[in-house]
């Protein structure tokens, strides 16, 4: 068949390449070298046959050979079995070169004049490996389509690590690597969830996409439990700007540190534990904790401790997809900063949090479209409470922001998907939206 | 003959240190599927145009390939069923793979032989691989989300495998079915 094809392939060119001459060239000059290669192409086309029956014969040969000398084979007195030697012939490419992306369109329903369409993101990834136990995993990324100093797009490393294997399914990172925390944050390609947007626990509760340097290591065993543990860099409380709303966004996001000269004095440790011992079920969890003050002279927060844990489920019984997610952090011995931060719009939270639970539904696949509906449902504050403050002198806790999401995927093949929703917020309805998305990967 | 530089390189392979990322090699795969079996043969098949077509339309994907690695399992002379070694990409890497049958094409085990994905690992689960016994090309219920459950956070290398499983199942019916 390939063969076949390869030599149409062939034929076709040469006709092709040809056609400048024949231009020139008469009507009967032109028949007679399309006669001359028709007849060259059934002649290709007959030898083609040959080899093929000659494979066939000869195929059929060894096999009848096998058959033969099956009788004579020892078959009882045989200590071990016989070695049928045909072990997978190739090990797939070295260095793959992947990427993803997201166009998305957001309106306002309530003031159609701060309609937005961004570049969300473009990211080019390359996966090197070296040899068959070690390699190197990369994320380059592109936000909000312009970086330059007067811009507001960013340009950054998302993933740049070193994993080896240590047989039995141990591996071994070092590098910047993602934190396993959540469903999203380590499977947050486009195509990999529900919605224009990600949801909002695990953006403004679990800072994602969140990555820290460090080293970590990781396994599996046979009754269905994945493990991660690790040592990385932290947050760095210093960054806090207490008269920007960035940390009322999500409060990890505005003190991240990327591995951008990341303070390391304190560092921070993790575990995630995810169970999927039955087909289509996934229960997991996982917690970082480290203190983020980096004894930095002069800073009012030196023992400030940052812990953030999750808990999360879903379950994907025939073409249902359901989950659902818990995340808490915590800010401890706070209060020394937020003395100095009275009077500014946003201190420190002692505690924010979130959950959601989500139910999606192939309802159509048609050829390479897959429709899938889904809603969500999620509740989640960045500044659930604060440590003390001499009384007047404080920030009220914000009330829970309660936002319902309804809408649709549309996969176009695996890699391609189109997203359409509508979201309701409870408590501050003037950021009610419709949003429209294109992502692709792989 | 068409195998020889490949039986070649793999008797290179087999004597080298078995990989980090290999779980099984062809070898402990054929013993684990058929423990009772005496003698494993190598018996591939090359597939026709027409058989080919047969394939794609039981299995409703492209047939991909012409040529299987198939392996006879016997006990004396007794056909216990076939081995078929295949590799699919799961995210970005290949997942090396094997498909036991039993003689009437159904499945009777399948083992990962390599996977060499940062995640996903988890379709080396038994409960997982457990979903597939049993089944064959005509029964159905070799698809995710009809059959077979998705493994979430492995959505592709689980679709892949199961894909690949689907069609190797298609291959057995209308080439090793007795």
């Amino acid at each position: 068949m390939i063969l076949t094809k390869k030599l149409m392939a062939a034929a076709l060119g040469a006709t092709f390449l040809a056609a400048p001459l024949a231009a020139s060239a008469s009507e009967a000059e032109l028949l007679a070298r399309m006669e001359k290669m028709s007849a060259e192409l059934e002649q290709l086309k007959a030898e083609l046959k040959a080899s093929m029956q000659k494979t066939n014969e000869l195929e059929k040969r060894q096999q009848d050979m096998a058959t033969a000398a099956a009788p004579a084979a020892p078959a009882v007195t045989l200590p071990t079995p016989v070695v049928a030697s045909v072990e997978p012939s190739h090990t797939g490419p070295v260095t793959i070169l992947s990427g993803y992306g997201e166009i998305n369109y957001n309106r306002p329903t309530k003031d159609a004049s701060a309609a937005q369409a961004d570049i969300r993101r473009a990211v080019i990834a390359i996966e090197h490996r070296f040899d068959e136990k070690t390699k190197m995993v990369s994320e380059f990324e592109w936000e909000h389509g312009v970086v330059s100093a007067s811009d507001q797009g960013e340009s950054e490393i998302e993933q740049l690590y070193i994993e080896r294997e240590f047989g039995g399914g141990l591996r071994g990172k070092v590098g910047l690597f993602l934190i396993p925390s959540g469903l999203l944050n380590t499977n947050h390609e486009p195509t990999a969830y529900y919605g224009v947007e990600r949801n909002f626990v695990e953006t403004a509760i679990i800072p994602s996409t969140w990555r820290e340097v460090g080293v970590g290591l990781s396994g599996d065993t046979d009754a269905g439990l994945t493990w991660d543990v690790g040592v990385t860099t932290g947050f760095d409380l210093g960054k806090w700007d207490a008269t920007s709303t960035e940390g009322r966004d999500s409060p990890l996001g505005s003190i991240h540190q990327e591995g951008q000269f990341a303070k390391s004095r304190d560092l921070a440790v993790h575990g995630a534990l995810n169970w999927r011992g039955i087909p289509g079920l996934l229960l997991g969890g996982s917690i970082f904790s480290g203190k983020a003050g980096h004894n930095t002279e002069g800073f009012a927060a030196n023992d400030a401790r940052i812990t953030l844990y999750d808990l999360h489920a879903r379950y994907t019984p025939g073409l249902w997809d359901l989950s659902a997610l818990y995340a808490r952090g915590q800010i401890s011995n706070t209060e020394a900063l937020n003395d100095t931060f009275v009077g500014s719009p946003t201190p420190v939270p002692k505690s924010f949090d979130g959950w959601y639970t989500q139910a999606a539904y192939q309802l159509l696949k048609s050829g390479d479209y897959t429709l899938s509906p889904f809603v969500r449902y999620e509740q989640f504050n960045t500044a659930k409470s604060y440590a003390f403050v001499p009384q007047g002198l404080g920030v009220a806790p914000t009330p829970d922001e309660k936002v319902t999401t309804v809408g649709a995927n549309l996969k176009v093949g695996e890699g391609v998907v189109l997203k359409a929703d509508y979201q309701k917020f409870k408590e501050d309805k003037s950021r009610d939206r419709l949003n429209l998305g294109m992502g692709f990967a792989y | 003959m068409r195998y020889q530089p490949l039986l070649a390189l793999s008797a290179c392979a087999l004597c080298a240190p078995a990989f980090a990322t290999q779980y099984l090699t062809a070898e402990q795969a054929q013993q684990a599927i058929f423990p009772d079996a005496t003698t494993f043969r190598p018996q591939p098949l090359a597939l026709n145009a027409a058989q080919m077509q047969q394939v794609e339309k039981l299995a409703a994907m492209p047939a991909r390939s012409v040529n299987w690695r198939v392996v006879g399992a016997y006990k004396g002379d007794t056909l216990l069923g076939y081995m078929v070694l295949d590799e699919v990409t799961g995210k970005f890497e290949l997942i090396s793979y094997a498909v036991g049958l039993n003689p009437d094409a159904s499945v009777k085990q399948v083992e990962i032989m390599t996977y060499r994905e940062s995640h996903g690992g988890e379709i080396r689960l038994p409960a997982w691989r457990r979903q597939f016994i049993g089944k064959s090309a005509v029964g159905g219920g070799l698809s995710i989300g009809d059959g077979i459950a998705n493994i979430s956070g492995a959505t592709l290398s689980c679709t892949h495998l199961t894909d690949g499983i689907r069609r190797i199942a298609a291959v057995a019916q209308v080439m090793l079915k007795k």
